[in-house]
């Protein structure tokens, strides 16, 4: 099969999203599936159609989505409904929308620059319960309770980590 | 002029700081929080206004719970019920603001309600907990109920705020998103803004000058 020439070929956006909580990197076909849930759920199986959404790269927490042009907004309205991807709690934040992922992957490059070291506790007990740091990056402290099941994340700062 | 998510809940309601979540709407494009059961303060340049929610209460003791949270200086939220008791509330001196009008059932919050609103300065809550975090037969009747809202808002110019009710950092969402949501439930950017400027006002209302000796 031949591809069509550029002239006829339909047009594309690329958008880049960053998943929050930081560390957090779902499995592509999984957030494949949950963005388009968002999709089809909000704005319906047609209009779902014409934004012709579909998960092109995931580098890290950085990931590439891409639509048709002039489908941008929906799919970034979309995009902020996903609370969800393979039963872990997610968010998706709209970092930039170009015509090419070349440049979007530039600026990948520019936003992963090493943040500075920070000292901070391994451990840490809340409620009476263990916690260890999962993530810390500038002030923020994302701590997971110690388990096997039934874990829970918190979302804290450093100063919060002193205070307990 | 303070942009202004009108609600969140921190730990212990939620799993997120107070501190993280102003960490958070900083860089989400936020000036101040209104953050439920929590005092006032200030971190990362965002203003945490304390706030307080009423609800489950029978009318009759929501004026007393009211006048009690005045010392408090909190933002006075009240969850919306039946047409009688949105009408009675909305008459309360001190409450600022009737939340949860997408639970409630189509005739809750009609022009008659919407006129004392209006008359009382007292802002309707657009919740964007169930355009996000809802699906189906949900979402579809809170997105009636705020098409609904806002036609009463646009005839009776009742002041509008808009929350996330986010538990959690992962709930916040940015000042852009924010207008994009809203654009969904048919709010144009600038009703957005100024509903995002609205919250910040209930913090600091407007009274007559008063002569000091």
């Amino acid at each position: 099969m031949t591809s069509r020439p550029p002239t006829l070929r339909e047009k594309r956006r690329y958008v880049l999203i960053r998943i929050e909580p930081a560390g957090t990197v779902p499995d592509q076909k999984e957030l494949y599936f949950a963005v388009h849930e968002a999709v089809s759920s909000l704005w319906g199986d047609a209009a779902a159609a014409l934004i012709h959404m579909a998960v092109v790269a995931a580098e890290g927490t950085y990931v590439i989505v891409r639509c048709r042009r002039g489908m941008e907004r929906e799919l970034a309205i979309a995009l902020t409904t996903v609370t969800t991807c393979g039963g872990q709690r997610i968010s998706l934040r709209t970092v930039a929308t170009s015509g090419t992922i070349e440049s979007l992957r530039e600026r990948i490059a520019v936003m992963r620059a090493p943040d500075a070291a920070v000292v901070v506790p391994d451990e840490c007990t809340i409620d009476g319960r263990r916690h260890t740091v999962s993530n810390c990056s500038g002030q923020k402290v994302d701590v997971i309770e110690k388990g096997f099941k039934n874990t829970t994340r918190f979302f804290l700062t450093r100063e919060d980590l002193e205070d307990i | 002029m303070k942009i202004t998510d009108a609600c969140v809940c921190p730990r212990p309601a939620g799993d997120s700081s107070v501190r993280r979540m102003a960490l958070e709407a900083h860089e989400l494009g936020f000036d101040s929080l209104i953050a439920v059961d929590t005092p006032s303060c200030e971190y990362a340049g965002v203003y945490v206004a304390s706030g307080i929610v009423i609800r489950d209460v029978p009318v009759q003791e929501v004026a007393s719970r009211v006048k009690r949270s005045k010392e408090s200086c909190a933002i006075v939220s009240v969850q919306a019920g039946d047409n009688g008791r949105n009408r009675t509330v909305l008459g309360v001196r001190g409450v600022h603001i009737l939340c949860g009008i997408h639970r409630t059932d189509r005739y809750a919050f009609d022009h008659v309600t919407a006129k004392i609103a209006a008359d009382n300065g007292v802002a309707i809550d657009i919740s964007l907990a169930p355009v996000i975090k809802e699906r189906g037969v949900v979402r579809q009747r809170a997105l009636d109920r705020y098409f609904d809202l806002i036609l009463l808002c646009r005839r009776f110019e009742f002041p509008l705020v808009i929350s996330t009710h986010a538990r959690s950092v992962l709930e916040m969402r940015s000042v852009r998103e924010f207008s994009a949501l809203a654009s969904v439930i048919g709010l144009d950017i600038p009703d957005v803004e100024q509903a995002l400027l609205n919250a910040g006002r209930l913090q600091s209302p407007s009274s007559a000058v008063k002569v000091v000796q």
